[in-house]
């Protein structure tokens, strides 16, 4: 018995053919059921996100199983044997593989920890539908110690890696928790519409958004459940917010030290963090000069975000050295022989099952197996 | 952190074993008011850094602690006086002397707070972000912690000025009027930045020169 992992990704398939390969997560009980319905798989887990499709199973003969279930989602997916060509991988190599996803070395946005959560999602859900045994219970639970290992030891996660993680990052080095703080949106444009979400879904509690078509203003703000002010107005609500982010298409400078040292007297000591993502710029570079006032424009957010994604690919091979030696140290778990179980003196009339098993198959849940859960 | 603590358990081993000897509280020398202050920087931090959610305040306040403690040291070793045990310990003397040394422990905590606000102010805004910058607390933290460590520093030097008054032997007049100044200069620091709402920045230098002032008065006592 051994175990094996076939998929497509963001590197080995555009978006057209991973949106076809997408398992619909309220059906993948019924798939896992289906799938470990073929003859030569035994367990079986789907991971399916936007950026992968992955099933992860244990089997008797990998090579028989993997061209079975090529066979099985071609079908399954409706698509032609020529569109998708997935990967495929074996024992060591797919436990290698797994372990990588799970620390987000994998991953579209290297280090992201929110595929380690879809792991222990997918991994939950073949739990709960019978479909995994000792193989892929030993798999995933090691994966996961891993991820949380490489996560610990390593700085995969330090550092911003787009514009808009940048502007996050900064805003909470200054504010700490962004509940409570104010951004005001100075310009209706989509840069500043996406950076705004990105604040939003990390706390910040109000928008104020202002544009020179005020009917624009009210749109967004609407969107995003903030207030719009008149573009004439817009200075008198300068004081209340805490993070200004400019994207204007004005010729000149909106934003000037005057106003920003005015705002700043008014606001009795609170910091004021200032985004200027327009091109030409909306700030003056003098407001980074004002007490207290922290100025960054697109190109030195854009410096950050380069500077975390280098830093991130110089921890890979250090992310690797982790796993390897964590595998060095432990082996893998689920290409270990099953453990003799001590033979009892008086064995009960029904014999229990063990989740630790390999006899046990499929969709027999038994409480030991539900126990593991992460 | 485990370093902090091991550090933690041999001062107190220390100041233990002192006291045993001076029948009294260990603050008889400059070596011991040192050791004592350093011992109180890390009982501050132990239990306010975590309330304060203040990562590396350890980092930044262990060379405090380090510099004291050599200068403990080296005091011990050009003269460590004979210990002259009291015929009569004297409470409210011990109430002051202590209150007042954990007063300068916040306050050497609240500079600290200061220089971490410094540096943290520095990287942001020349956009130069180092290792140290991504495990700093926010600005924010900083300045709400310097202030509370400033209340609780001066909320312990005014118990200590009060316990002066009821002690057998009174204060020196020299003695009563730097530590009636070291109150003064933090309480003016502390109602300016109430009233006027000092500039962090402002607070933060205010923070790390009170406490050289408050230093420089300790030797003088």
């Amino acid at each position: 018995m051994s175990i094996f992992c076939i998929g497509v990704n963001h590197k080995t398939a555009p978006v057209e053919i991973r949106e076809r390969l997408a398992f619909v997560e309220e059906k993948i009980p019924d798939d896992l059921h289906r799938i470990c319905q073929i003859d030569t798989v035994v367990e079986a887990v789907v991971l399916s996100t936007c950026n992968r499709v992955e099933v992860y199973g244990a089997s008797d003969s990998p090579p028989l199983a993997l061209n079975d279930l090529n066979d099985f989602l071609i079908h399954h997916f409706k698509i032609e044997s020529e569109q998708v060509e997935f990967y495929k991988f074996q024992s060591e190599a797919a436990a290698h593989h797994l372990f990588e996803v799970a620390s987000g070395l994998d991953s579209m946005v290297l280090g992201e920890t929110e595929i380690f959560g879809q792991v222990k999602k997918a991994y939950a859900a073949a739990l709960n539908s019978g479909a995994t045994s000792r193989r892929m219970n030993k798999l995933f639970q090691q994966s996961f110690s891993i991820g949380k290992l490489v996560r610990s030891n390593t700085r995969i996660q330090q550092g911003a890696t787009s514009v808009g993680a940048a502007a996050v990052d900064l805003a909470e080095k200054i504010f700490g928790q962004l509940q409570g703080c104010q951004v005001m949106l100075v310009g209706a444009g989509d840069m500043s519409r996406s950076t705004a979400q990105s604040l939003l879904s990390r706390g910040a509690s109000e928008m104020i958004v202002t544009n020179r078509s005020y009917h624009k203003a009210l749109e967004l703000a609407e969107d995003l459940g903030g207030r719009a002010v008149h573009f004439d107005d817009w200075e008198e609500a300068l004081h209340e917010a805490d993070i200004i982010i400019s994207s204007t298409s004005a010729p000149g400078i909106v934003i000037d030290a005057a106003m920003i040292r005015e705002a700043m007297r008014k606001r009795r000591g609170h910091s004021l963090f200032l985004i200027d993502i327009a091109v030409p710029r909306d700030i003056a570079d003098q407001v980074g000069d004002v007490d207290n006032a922290y100025l960054y424009n697109i190109d030195q957010l854009q410096i950050l975000a380069d500077e975390g994604l280098s830093c991130r690919e110089r921890q890979i091979a250090i992310c690797r050295k982790v796993i390897h030696d964590h595998i060095e140290k432990r082996g893998i778990q689920a290409l270990a022989p099953p453990r003799e179980q001590p033979r009892p003196k008086d064995p009960p009339e029904e014999s229990s099952t063990s989740s630790g098993d390999d006899a046990l198959g499929p969709f027999v849940p038994s409480p030991g197996n539900a126990n593991q859960d992460p | 952190m485990a370093l902090m603590a091991l550090g933690f358990v041999f001062q107190s081993l220390f100041l233990w074993e002192r006291g045993q000897l001076h029948n009294r509280c260990p603050i008889t020398s400059g070596g011991e008011i040192l050791i004592f202050i350093s011992w109180s920087i890390v009982i501050m931090y132990f239990f306010l850094g975590r309330a304060f959610r203040l990562s590396l305040l350890g980092v930044f306040s262990a060379p405090m602690v380090f510099l004291f403690q050599s200068i403990a040291l080296l005091l011990f070793w050009r003269n460590d006086p004979v210990p002259r045990p009291p015929a009569e310990v004297d409470r409210w003397l011990e109430m002051h002397a202590s209150t007042s040394l954990f007063a300068y422990g916040a306050f050497a905590l609240a500079a600290v707070a200061g220089v971490m606000y410094l540096f943290l102010d520095r990287q942001l805004k020349r956009r130069n972000h180092g290792q140290l910058f991504y495990n700093l607390p926010p600005i924010r933290y900083l300045v709400e912690a310097l202030v509370r460590l400033i209340i609780i520093g001066l909320i312990l030097t005014t118990a200590g000025i009060v316990s002066a008054f009821f002690m057998k032997q009174h204060p020196t007049e020299i003695h009563l009027a730097l530590s009636g100044a070291v109150w003064l200069v933090y309480a003016l620091v502390l109602a300016i930045h109430i009233f006027k709402r000092l500039r962090p920045r402002t607070l933060s230098i205010c923070a790390i020169f009170s406490f050289l002032l408050a230093l420089l008065t300790l030797s003088a006592v």
